[in-house]
C-alpha cells in the first residue's frame, strides 16, 4: 500500500463517515426538510410573489375552509376602497381575479383558490387577517417548490417567516380558531 | 399595520356558520409525489459511470461532448439545477453547525461526486455538473491564460470556499446560490437582474474556457484537491510521446505539463533558495491572513438579519423587519445578546479562516516553486484536468490508433 493509497481510504472513509450518523438521527429530526411559511409570523410583505426564482412563484394562497366564516362580505375577496359590493375589477382585492365565489345558502359565500391564476402576492391574505377569520394563508407548494439550497425568499423575508420543515409534515396549517359559544 | 394584523391572526372573528347541505371542501395540498431527490442520486450515479467509461475506456472526445450534452439537459433542464451539488457543501456546513436537518438525499448528491473523484478524477465537472457541462459546450475559442496569473486566480475559489463556509455556519446566507450565474438559463427567466451575471460568464467564456469551474466554484476546490488521489489518472496516449506539443496547445484548462529535463546544478540552487525563503515567510503569511479574515469579519455579520435587524433598530428605521419584530414577543435586550454572540463567533471564525487561506496560498506558492518529478513525456494533472478529452483529440498517435481500428 502505498502513501497515496492510504489517504484515499482515509479521505474515502471521512466521506461515508456521516452517513453512520445521519441513520441514527433519521427518527430525530424527520426524514427531511423543506422550506415552508410559518403562517403566524408571516406579514404579507408581497416577496414571496417577487423573489422565488421561478419565473410563477411557487408560493400560493390555500384557504382552510375550516376556519373561514363564510361571509357575505368577505375583506379577502373585495378591496378596502371598494365602490360596490360587486365583482366589476376596481372592488376585488385579488389583482388576477384568483378568488371563486359561489353561493351555498343564505347569507353563505364559499371562497375557492384557483391555483392557476394565484401569483401567491398575499393581498387576500392580509384582507382576511384584518377583518376575517385569518382562514387564508400563503404556503409553499411542494409540488412547484425547486428546494433551493438556499430560498431566496426566505432570505428576502423580513418576518423570518420562512422554516424547514420534515418531508412528513410538509405544511404549516393555522390552528383552527376557537369558536366562541 | 402590519404587526397588528399578525396579533390578531386566526381570531374567530365569524364563526363558522351551520350549514343544512354543505359540507366542508377538502384543502387540496398536494404532498410531494415522490423523492425527487433520491432521483437524482441514481441518475448521477449512472452518468458518473458513463462519464468514467467515455473518458478511460473509449477515450473519445465526441463521446465526452455528449456526455455534457447529456448532463445539461438531464441536471441543467430536467430537474431545473436547484439544489445543486456545488451549492451543497453550505447546506452541509449549515447542518453540521444547527446539529441538525441534513437530508440524506442532500449529502449523497454532495459526497457521490468526491468519492468518485478518489478513484476516477473529475469526471463529474466534465459533464454531470449543468454548470461544466453549460460552459464545456458554449466554448468557442481558447484563449490561454498564462501560467502565474492562473496560480493567482485559482486562489479565488479556495478564499469563496472559505468565506462561503463561515456563512453558511453563522446562519448568514448561502452566498453561492446568488453567484451562480447560470441558472437564469436553466430556468429560462431572463428577466431578472442575475441575467447580466449570466450573460458576463457567457461571454468570457466563449473565449476563456471554463471560468466559473475555475476561478469561482468552491466545491470545485474540493473536488481538485480529491482528485490528486485519483485511483485512474488520465493518459494522454498509452504510445510513445513524440513530444509533439499538440496536446497542450489542445488544452484551454492548463491541465497538461510539459515534460521537465534534469535541471542544472544553478537552476537547482536557486530553486532551493526561493523555497527556503518562501518558508521564512509562512509566519508573516499567517499573520496577514489572520489580519484580513479579523477586519472582515464585521463585514460578513452584518449581513445576517439579526444585525441588520438591530442596526435599523439603532437607527430608529421603521422597516417591514422592524414591524414584525416588534409584533413578536422576542425583547430587545435578547436580541442584542444575539447579535454580540453572533458577531463573536464571525469574528473568531473568519480570523481562523484567514490564517488557513494565509497557509493555503503558501502552500500554493511552495507547490509552483517545488521541482517536479522528472517526466520526459506530457502529462495530465488530475486535479485540473476537467476530462473533457481534448487532447484525445489533439494527439496524432490517439488519432491514428482511432484510424486504425477503423
Amino acid at each position: 500500500m502505498t502513501r497515496r493509497d492510504l489517504i484515499r481510504t482515509g479521505l474515502l472513509a471521512v466521506i461515508l463517515a456521516p452517513f453512520a450518523a445521519l441513520f441514527r438521527k433519521r427518527e430525530e429530526t424527520g426524514t427531511g426538510y423543506f422550506w415552508q411559511i410559518d403562517p403566524d409570523k408571516c406579514v404579507q410583505c408581497g416577496k414571496c410573489e417577487t423573489e422565488c426564482i421561478l419565473p410563477l412563484s411557487a408560493v400560493k394562497c390555500v384557504h382552510q375552509y375550516a376556519s373561514c366564516g363564510y361571509c357575505l362580505f368577505c375583506s379577502g375577496y373585495y378591496q378596502d376602497k371598494r365602490i360596490e359590493f360587486n365583482t366589476a375589477g376596481e372592488n376585488m382585492r385579488c389583482p388576477t381575479d384568483a378568488i371563486i365565489r359561489t353561493y351555498v345558502e343564505d347569507p353563505y359565500f364559499e371562497y375557492k383558490i384557483d391555483e392557476e391564476k394565484c401569483i401567491g402576492c398575499g393581498k387576500c391574505v392580509k384582507g382576511c387577517l384584518a377583518f376575517g377569520n385569518g382562514s387564508l394563508f400563503l404556503q409553499v407548494r411542494r409540488d412547484l417548490c425547486k428546494n433551493c439550497n438556499e430560498c431566496r425568499i426566505a432570505k428576502a423575508c423580513p418576518a423570518d417567516a420562512f422554516v424547514r420543515v420534515p418531508a412528513d409534515r410538509p405544511y404549516i396549517y393555522r390552528k383552527p380558531p376557537e369558536v366562541k359559544s | 399595520m402590519t404587526h397588528l394584523s399578525v396579533l390578531l391572526a386566526a381570531q374567530a372573528r365569524f364563526p363558522a356558520p351551520e350549514f343544512e347541505s354543505y359540507t366542508l371542501p377538502e384543502m387540496s395540498l398536494e404532498e410531494l409525489a415522490s423523492d425527487s431527490v433520491l432521483w437524482r442520486v441514481l441518475v448521477l450515479c449512472v452518468f458518473l459511470v458513463v462519464g468514467s467509461l467515455c473518458f478511460y475506456k473509449w477515450r473519445s472526445r465526441k463521446a465526452m461532448l455528449a456526455y455534457s450534452l447529456a448532463g445539461l439537459a438531464v441536471f441543467g433542464f430536467i430537474f431545473a439545477s436547484c439544489p445543486c451539488p456545488v451549492g451543497m457543501f453550505q447546506n452541509i456546513a449549515e447542518g453540521v453547525a444547527a446539529g441538525s436537518y441534513i437530508q440524506p438525499g442532500v449529502l449523497l448528491l454532495f459526497a457521490i461526486p468526491l468519492a468518485v473523484s478518489l478513484f476516477a478524477g473529475r469526471v463529474f465537472c466534465g459533464g454531470a455538473c449543468p454548470l461544466g457541462a453549460i460552459q464545456e459546450l458554449l466554448h468557442w475559442k481558447s484563449v490561454f491564460v498564462p501560467r502565474p496569473l492562473d496560480r493567482i486566480l485559482r486562489l479565488i475559489p479556495v478564499l469563496l470556499l472559505l468565506v462561503f463556509t463561515v456563512c453558511a455556519i453563522f446562519g448568514i446566507g448561502f452566498p453561492l446560490c446568488y453567484l451562480e450565474p447560470y441558472l437564469p438559463v436553466f430556468l429560462l427567466d431572463f428577466a431578472t437582474p442575475f441575467a447580466i451575471l449570466s450573460a458576463v460568464f457567457l461571454l468570457v467564456g466563449l473565449f476563456i474556457s471554463r471560468p466559473f469551474c475555475r476561478y469561482v466554484c468552491p466545491y470545485g476546490v474540493l473536488l481538485r484537491f480529491f482528485s490528486m488521489f485519483s485511483l485512474l489518472k488520465p493518459q494522454i496516449t498509452s504510445h510513445e510521446c513524440v513530444n509533439c506539443r499538440l496536446c497542450e496547445q489542445g488544452c484551454p484548462n492548463g491541465a497538461v505539463l510539459p515534460p521537465e529535463n534534469a535541471e542544472t546544478a544553478v537552476q537547482h540552487r536557486t530553486g532551493s533558495r526561493r523555497i527556503s525563503l518562501l518558508v521564512a515567510c509562512i509566519p508573516f503569511a499567517l499573520f496577514a491572513g489572520g489580519l484580513f479574515g479579523y477586519f472582515s469579519a464585521p463585514v460578513l455579520s452584518s449581513f445576517h438579519r439579526d444585525v441588520r435587524l438591530q442596526n435599523e433598530l439603532d437607527a430608529g428605521i421603521r422597516s417591514e423587519a422592524v414591524e414584525a419584530f416588534e409584533s413578536t414577543k422576542t425583547t430587545h435586550e435578547e436580541l442584542r445578546a444575539r447579535v454580540v454572540k453572533l458577531q463573536n463567533g464571525v469574528l473568531l471564525a473568519s480570523t481562523a479562516a484567514g490564517v488557513l487561506f494565509g497557509a493555503l496560498v503558501m502552500a500554493e506558492l511552495i507547490a509552483e516553486a517545488r521541482r517536479r518529478r522528472e517526466e520526459e513525456v506530457y502529462s495530465i494533472d488530475a486535479s485540473l484536468c476537467f476530462c473533457c478529452g481534448r487532447c484525445y483529440a489533439a494527439c496524432p498517435l490517439e488519432r491514428k490508433e482511432k484510424h486504425h481500428e477503423k
